[in-house]
């Protein structure tokens, strides 16, 4: 291909600034999109971990076994860790961690930071490079203690200001103070062993983790954030993961059982250890929402290619006087093929350009919006792997777009047009493609628009849905309360709370939990021997006051059931109604001795429309918890809280400072994005819907060119014309939403049970909206083309019939 | 008297480019009378098709005034001007412009299904087999136009434009894609048309055929170069 014609392509694009524009930002923004998804996906599924021998390391898991044969737990005791720990030989290196928060009570602002209890092989195992000082080393192994602290290098900026001489200061956490020995470098990649979310700012020794002595020693209690990997040894590669997991199992198993043995209850127990490769392990349930990614960029893709393609179809009608004289003057079916190459090759290179740019912000928005639920994710960047699939998507799309073009061409019928009347002779699609064309379209977008209300009304049900709570004004606290007694726990926050009480700005303090924690807690009725796994939260007798929850039956905590720990609790209606479903649940009676003295109304958790059973029980005078109602129009502040603490005890500290509109927003975030993307996704598919089926109808006008001239000359209004081209596509758009049904009534048979919460009778307004913004955008594709020929002289139409 | 089907007072047609104006017409005065049957020539660019596109309502001038009937269609819209090609006008076209989805008959019944008081079905084919007849095609009534020949295609055409009963049949190079003998045809039925009384007015550069009209005008440069010469029924 030549300097000449790319340049002819260029001036013959430069007069159809319309079709450029759609044909570069439909695409552009489409393979951006696909860019994005596919760099993801590569990135997650493909991509080798940043750390060396990475297919030999290995994260285990740690499964409970009841006397079911179920399994009752997934994470690790702390006794079989730190056996596990001690005594495997399967692995060459291994690490233990555990992640927690906590705050740094030494800087002014006390910081709550991310925390990584780890062994010293983490170093080694992942690679870690460091920007200043050094890791963990022999010299804090497990049960060393020795109090030495390794930074971020973004803790090192945010919390240290990037001071060049950190490493001669000390930090004070929980009442320990740690050495700063090192920085890890900015480059450093750490791997989400805690979830996605998850980004640590200071590594502690193991040995300084947050679990208690009395837990460290329990075997039955299982801990969440107990993390074991380990890089498997040379001669162990060769076997199956089977015989691996035996070993381990073998390993721990006995000897649990052997501590366990005096425990009735842990009779036919046992443990289980499942390796699983590191990658897989970090990417468990991203995999999933990778494919969806994928299969929805995909789609987008089939969408706007069905659409360009109708673009290029008309296109190619229109230039098919250029291609006419071309040939007429010598050109081979070759050199005309070179010359709708130009043209597709320099839109698609556009489009292309384009997509580079969607893709930088693509990938700023994903790790803005997905970096909490996906792993890996702060890995893209623009790359190699980006690079090279642009341009095999630009020769590919070129390619096929090209061919296309070139196929509508009969080569040796264009020289007639040049003689014959031009109604299109060289260039024809047949009615027959042309009502595949429409209905496929109307098909599909009717069915992804349809998917897309129904999600966006789910979402925004779920944002707007009342909560029957008061979220306005509230603050919820975390303290970090040193170690000591529980009494001694006590009056410190009964002191705090007598000093918030008297803040001007403060209006009432509760000791309690937000409202959306709970913990699951196993209740047996006393007469009937019932086993209830219930929601429970501790709080005290202001809870309900201040969230305007309302008693429904009974009666609300007194101060005294609170001060005197009395064995009460109150119900939420629906749990009231499993307890006595014909009468009252007042005066119900569990085996732990605890009777329920009131029933509360439901709450509906931000985010989800389950609402489950709960119940409510005195909390402790010594719980950590406070939420903090402020007078209307205050804004009670995080230095002001903590000025309240530090007038009760300077060693008080506060873990969170976070209101209650804060975490309503947070627990709804995942649907305000359902709804923004589905919302945005119809208006994106009603678009390209609409642009493709302009492109057809369009296509279908400028054939019908000589017959609408002829009709309008004989008498034919603009209605007429109108009406018999609606008539004329009813069929294919019959069909189209016909198809749309069948497609959406097979996903519903197919997947019922998965869409059962979203289906129901209720759709059917929705259903009729689709159908009407499928309709009317249809119309409108049917009308608009036709503008150029019913509203000027008939002369227009008839305009080279002669 | 005879009465005025068509008159064109001062009709001027310009188009207008970025750098220049272009005059196609220039003052066309011009009256055809009930039962004319004139020819316009001129050389290729001349304004014939122009002026015929004005006289049947397919395009607008850009000065002047125009009567059909004495009925001031100058300004009219365009769902208007439609109403009279309908009712006044048959158009006859050199490619024929038949619907090549639509039989014969379907063809010639086009334009009475966009009459404004659109008659009834048997009305309508009443109608169609009449013109057919006068064209000499009803037995092809059945057909779609791709299966008939050239000749054929345009004595349809002459029937669908006589279908609606015009005032005036304008006929643009009714022979321009017409081997000779199937032109001669279509303009002996012209002729036998006129004799029945149909006012004719056809754009043509073939002398042969401006020959057989009775009323010749000339045009050049967009102006008629001549006063209508008229040639005395033999």
């Amino acid at each position: 291909m030549n300097i000449y014609l790319i340049k002819q392509a260029y001036l013959s694009l430069k007069q159809k600034p319309i079709f450029v524009f759609s044909v570069v930002s439909t695409m552009g923004i489409t393979l951006g999109a696909l860019l994005c998804v596919l760099t993801l996906a590569y990135v997650m599924l493909i991509k080798p971990l940043p750390y060396p021998d990475q297919d030999r390391l290995y994260h285990v898991e740690h499964q409970l076994i009841s006397n079911e044969n179920a399994i009752d737990g997934r994470a690790f005791t702390y006794p079989n860790l730190m056996h596990l720990y001690n005594e495997q030989s399967l692995f060459e290196q291994s690490v233990l961690m555990y992640v927690d928060g906590g705050v740094i009570t030494s800087l002014p602002s006390e910081p709550m930071v991310a925390i990584s209890f780890i062994t010293p092989q983490w170093f080694s195992l992942f690679s870690a490079k460091m920007a200043i000082g050094r890791g963990f080393e022999e010299s804090e192994k497990v049960n060393s203690y020795n109090p030495v602290a390794v930074l971020t290098y973004e803790a090192w900026q945010d919390k240290f200001n990037g001071e060049a001489n950190v490493l001669e200061k000390s930090l004070t956490l929980g009442g320990n103070s740690y050495l700063i020995i090192g920085v890890l470098a900015k480059s450093n990649i750490e791997a989400p062993l805690a979830g996605a979310g998850f980004k640590t700012e200071l590594y502690l020794p193991w040995d300084y983790n947050s679990i208690s002595e009395r837990e460290r020693k329990r075997w039955g209690n299982d801990d969440g954030g107990l993390i074991f990997v380990g890089k498997i040894k040379e001669e162990y590669t060769e076997n199956s993961k089977q015989q691996n997991d035996q070993i381990l199992t073998t390993l721990v198993s006995e000897n649990w059982q052997n501590e366990v043995s005096g425990h009735a209850f842990f009779k036919g127990w046992s443990i289980a250890l499942k390796t699983k490769s590191l990658k897989s392990f970090i990417i468990s349930d991203g995999e999933r929402s990778v494919y969806l990614l994928l299969i929805g960029a995909l789609g987008l893709l089939f969408i706007a290619c069905a659409n360009i393609a109708n673009l290029f179809v008309s296109r190619t009608v229109e230039r098919q006087q250029q291609l006419a004289i071309s040939a007429a003057v010598g050109a081979s079916r070759a050199q005309l093929f070179r010359n709708v190459l130009a043209e597709t090759g320099l839109l698609m290179f556009a489009a292309i350009l384009l997509a580079q740019f969607v893709i930088f912000v693509g990938f700023s928005v994903l790790q803005y919006y997905l970096g909490n639920f996906l792993p890996r994710i702060d890995e893209l960047e623009l790359s190699a792997f980006s690079f090279s699939a642009s341009i095999l998507l630009l020769v590919l799309l070129t390619v096929v777009f090209s061919h296309l073009c070139l196929k509508m061409i009969n080569y040796h019928a264009l020289n007639s047009t040049l003689q014959s009347s031009g109604k299109g002779n060289g260039i024809q699609v047949s009615k027959r493609m042309r009502n595949i064309l429409i209905s496929s379209q109307i098909a599909t977008a009717t069915a992804l628009v349809f998917i897309n209300v129904v999600l966006y009304k789910d979402a925004i049900e779920l944002v707007n849905q009342p909560l029957g709570y008061q979220t306005n004004n509230i603050t919820s606290v975390v303290l970090a309360l040193p170690n000591a007694e529980s009494d001694l726990k006590a009056q410190k926050v009964t002191a705090l709370k007598a000093e918030l009480l008297a803040h001007p700005k403060v209006k009432n303090v509760s000791q309690a939990m937000r409202p959306t924690g709970f913990g699951t807690l196993a209740l047996t009725a006393m007469t009937t021997d019932h086993r209830y796994t219930v929601l429970g939260k501790d709080i005290d007798d202001q809870y309900f006051n201040m969230l305007k929850q309302a008693i429904v039956e009974g009666e609300n905590f007194s101060a005294a059931d609170i001060k005197d720990d009395r064995s009460v609790m109150i119900v939420n209606d629906v749990f009231a109604n499993k307890l006595a479903p014909n009468g009252s649940a007042i005066g119900f009676k569990f085996k732990n001795g605890v009777e329920v003295i009131g029933v509360v109304e439901s709450i509906n958790l931000p985010g989800t429309q389950r609402i489950e059973s709960r119940f409510y029980y005195p909390a402790s005078l010594a719980r950590n918890m406070l939420l903090i109602e402020q007078h209307q129009g205050q804004i009670f502040n995080r230095d002001e809280m903590i000025s309240a603490m530090k007038i009760v005890d300077k060693k008080l500290s506060l873990f969170s400072f976070i209101t209650l509109d804060e975490y309503k927003d947070r627990r709804l975030f995942s649907s305000v994005t359902t709804a923004v993307t589905t919302l945005v996704l119809a208006i994106l598919t009603l678009l390209l819907s609409g642009l493709g089926l302009y492109g057809i109808l369009n296509y279908s006008s400028q054939m019908r060119r000589f017959e609408i001239g002829t009709r309008m000359a004989i008498g034919a209004k603009g209605k007429d014309i109108v009406q018999l081209v609606f008539k004329d596509n009813a069929g294919a758009l019959g069909i189209g939403l016909a198809v749309s049904f069948i497609v959406l009534l097979v996903l519903y048979l197919g997947f019922s049970e998965t869409l059962s919460a979203y289906i129901s009778l209720d759709l059917l307004p929705l259903f009729i909206l689709t159908l009407g913004a499928i309709s009317l955008l249809s119309s409108l594709a049917c009308y608009l083309p036709l503008r150029q020929f019913i509203k000027k002289p008939v002369i227009h139409s008839l305009k080279g019939s002669e | 008297m005879s009465t005025a089907i068509l008159t064109l007072n001062n009709i001027g047609k310009f188009f207008e480019t970025e750098e220049l104006e272009t005059h196609a017409l220039k003052s066309i005065n011009l009256t055809i009378n009930q039962g004319d049957y004139v020819a316009i020539s001129g050389p290729s660019g001349c304004g014939k098709s122009t002026l015929l596109s004005i006289m049947g309502l397919l395009d607008v001038s850009s000065s002047g005034e125009y009567y059909i009937e004495g009925v001031n269609v100058t300004d009219l819209s365009l769902d208007q001007a439609a109403d009279v090609r309908n009712a006044k006008i048959g158009f006859i076209f050199q490619s024929f412009n038949l619907i090549d989805e639509l039989s014969v008959f379907d063809n010639v019944a086009l334009p009475l299904r966009y009459h404004a008081d659109k008659p009834n079905s048997a009305t309508i084919k009443k109608r169609v087999i009449e013109c057919l007849e006068k064209v000499g095609l009803s037995h092809r009534i059945s057909h779609k136009p791709n299966q008939l020949s050239g000749g054929q295609q345009q004595r349809v055409a002459i029937a669908r434009a006589l279908v609606a009963n015009p005032a005036v049949l304008l006929v643009d190079e009714p022979t321009g894609n017409l081997d000779s003998k199937s032109a001669d045809q279509v303009m002996e039925v012209l002729d036998q048309l006129n004799k029945a009384g149909t006012t004719i007015c056809m754009v043509t550069h073939d002398p042969r055929y401006a020959d057989m009209a009775r009323t010749k005008v000339q045009l050049l440069d967009g102006a008629i170069l001549q006063a209508p010469s008229i040639k005395i029924a033999s």
